[in-house]
């Protein structure tokens, strides 16, 4: 089910056509991740959907690729494994040592805000009395912003991957569509910002989400980006990336710590040593099902 | 758009009626096409229907109502064969098209309920030439275009 | 892995079919909870059950309930499938013994992700 060369410089050259985004050689693996589900849908194997569309006499397969490849992610506590690191290991790790006190939390590249909302919902369980947290959110795109500050979200965007009890918990019927408890909306500050410019907020964060983002950028870039969450992070902070991106091979001054089936990183050089990493083993996220 | 007050026992809530089509867009794009622009709101005069099939779910609780579907015979069977992921030229029996449609209905009319009260419970779907009538006051019409044939969408207050 | 859907609507049946086949689901069906009941007490062994709300003979809300009460289907892990969406009948749902709730109408996307919330997507995805 793997992609051949010239299957992906077809997608490639499509996608940057469309949309300016450049998929160079060492980008097979973000294209089959994407396409899988329509080609899945199609009962076809990678390579064939690929030859399919190409084949396809209408542009609507075409748009469907580009989109699969372009748009961002919009699902609920997307890939889990982070969710799951958040609530067992980053927070016991940074409330751990310290008196009672606010987490700085950013999640950039936020978009409709699913994630700074499943970070808050995660939150809200995890943090120990007294603790609070500031959720800063930030994307480059106004539009999207104003939708993820509204909190409103259609039937089909708060069923994807929203777990039934968190929708029953959180989520209240605003005509045809769902709105997000005040007390989420209040708990997430949106900014406009742009990866490449200054941080918005200062230095001292102890969590930085930056997923699925690094991925669209080259080497030089994505070293840049890296340096900037490296300085924004405090001693002994969390950088989460994306399932399918690392800072190995990128940049040296992280620290990658595995876990259950994803990782985070710590930036390395830190002033004084981070508290110990905590030895649990993680449970896979959302086996709430009796096996 | 129509907005109306809906009282029920003990409650009243605002019904909107330009809900109802994000709502059917929402069940259309889902199920039913990829393509958003494949339902959209007829453009000029809405034409007599020929040979109507008409699907709906009937509410009842403290509110009751009917959300129904029209559309023409030929119409219900595309949109059957779309549903069940058949190809255009596939035959369909009118068994199945009784099946799709009334599942569109009762998709639509599930989501409708949501926008009119919290209590109230959905009958199960039934589809014929016309439904019975039901004495009430039309609380919001909606007429659209689904890949350029009319399809009929009313949601009615029981008197 | 099997599973049992449970819907009146055999167009339901067939869409829901459509997505757990292809993820290497087993597929069977009943039309409303007392046939579904029926297939369990038969001896059907089932991983999930895919279950629709409103049904004539027994609901959905019953047949879950009924499941629950008997040890022997513990292992049953069950999702509502339904187009009734407003809170109080997800929190119903849930304290009834469903796992997992997903409205009508749902793109198989979703339907994925809620399977993958139940720990129930094999990995890799299809085939």
């Amino acid at each position: 089910m793997t992609l051949t060369t010239d299957s992906f410089e077809f997608v490639a050259d499509l996608v940057r056509r469309r949309s300016a985004i450049q998929l160079e050689a060492g980008k097979e693996y973000l294209v089959e991740s994407r396409l899988a589900p329509l080609a899945r849908r199609a009962g076809l194997g990678i390579d064939e959907f690929v030859r399919a569309v190409r084949a396809a006499p209408s542009e609507h397969e075409r748009d469907l690729v580009v989109e699969a490849l372009t748009t961002n992610e919009t699902s609920w506590f997307r890939d889990g494994a982070p969710f799951v690191a958040l609530h067992q290991h980053i927070v016991p790790a940074l409330t751990a040592e310290l008196a009672p006190r606010r987490l700085r939390v950013w999640s950039a590249a936020c978009s409709t805000g699913q994630e700074p909302y499943s970070i808050a919902m995660t939150l809200q369980d995890a943090l120990p009395p007294q603790t609070e947290a500031d959720i800063l959110a930030t994307d480059l795109s106004e539009q999207v912003l104003a939708r993820a500050r509204a909190g409103r979200y259609s039937q089909l965007e708060v069923d994807r991957g929203l777990p039934a009890a968190m929708r029953a918990r959180h989520f209240q019927a605003d005509g045809a569509e769902w709105r997000i408890s005040d007390e989420l909306r209040a708990s997430v500050r949106f900014l406009r910002h742009n990866l490449l410019d200054a941080s918005p907020a200062g230095q001292g964060f102890d969590l930085v989400f930056l997923r699925n983002v690094l991925i669209y950028f080259d080497v030089a870039t994505k070293q840049q980006i890296l340096a900037r969450m490296h300085r924004v992070l405090r001693p002994g902070g969390f950088l989460v990336l994306g399932a399918a991106e690392t800072t190995i091979g990128v940049d040296d001054d992280w620290e990658r710590l595995p876990l259950g089936r994803g990782s985070v990183y710590r930036p390395r050089g830190a002033a004084s040593d981070p508290p110990p990493w905590p030895a649990t083993v993680p449970t896979p996220f959302g086996s709430g099902a009796p096996r | 758009m129509s907005i109306v007050q809906v009282s029920g026992e003990g409650q009243r809530r605002t019904f909107d009626g330009s809900q109802v089509q994000s709502i059917a867009e929402q069940v259309f794009s889902a199920m039913i096409d990829d393509d958003p622009s494949a339902l959209v709101l007829w453009a000029g005069v809405f034409p007599a229907l020929d040979d109507p099939l008409e699907a709906w779910v009937d509410l009842t609780g403290p509110w009751t109502g009917r959300v129904a579907l029209t559309t023409e015979r030929a119409t219900a069977h595309d949109l059957s064969r779309a549903l069940l992921g058949m190809s255009p030229d596939e035959p369909v029996d009118d068994g199945d098209v009784v099946d799709a449609f009334g599942e569109v209905a009762n998709v639509v009319g599930g989501n409708v309920k949501t926008l009119l009260t919290e209590v109230g419970r959905l009958g199960l779907p039934q589809v014929a030439p016309s439904a019975p009538p039901m004495a009430g006051n039309v609380l919001h019409e909606l007429r659209m275009a689904w890949r350029g044939r009319p399809l009929n969408i009313v949601v009615t207050a029981a008197e | 892995m099997r599973a049992l859907v449970i819907d009146d609507s055999r167009t339901m049946r067939r869409i829901v079919t459509r997505i757990l086949e292809p993820l290497g689901f087993e597929v069977a069906e009943a039309a409303d909870g007392q046939q579904a009941l029926d297939l369990l007490v038969g001896g059907l062994e089932v991983d999930l059950a895919c279950v629709d709300w409103n049904m004539p003979v027994m609901d959905g809300l019953t047949f879950v309930t009924q499941v629950r009460a008997n040890r022997e289907w513990r292992g049953i892990t069950l999702m509502m499938v339904t187009t009734e969406s407003e809170q109080g009948q997800i929190v119903r749902a849930l304290a009834a013994g469903a796992h997992e709730y997903l409205v009508k109408p749902f793109t198989p996307l979703e339907f994925e992700e809620k399977l993958a919330l139940l720990g129930l997507l094999p990995v890799g995805g299809a085939r």
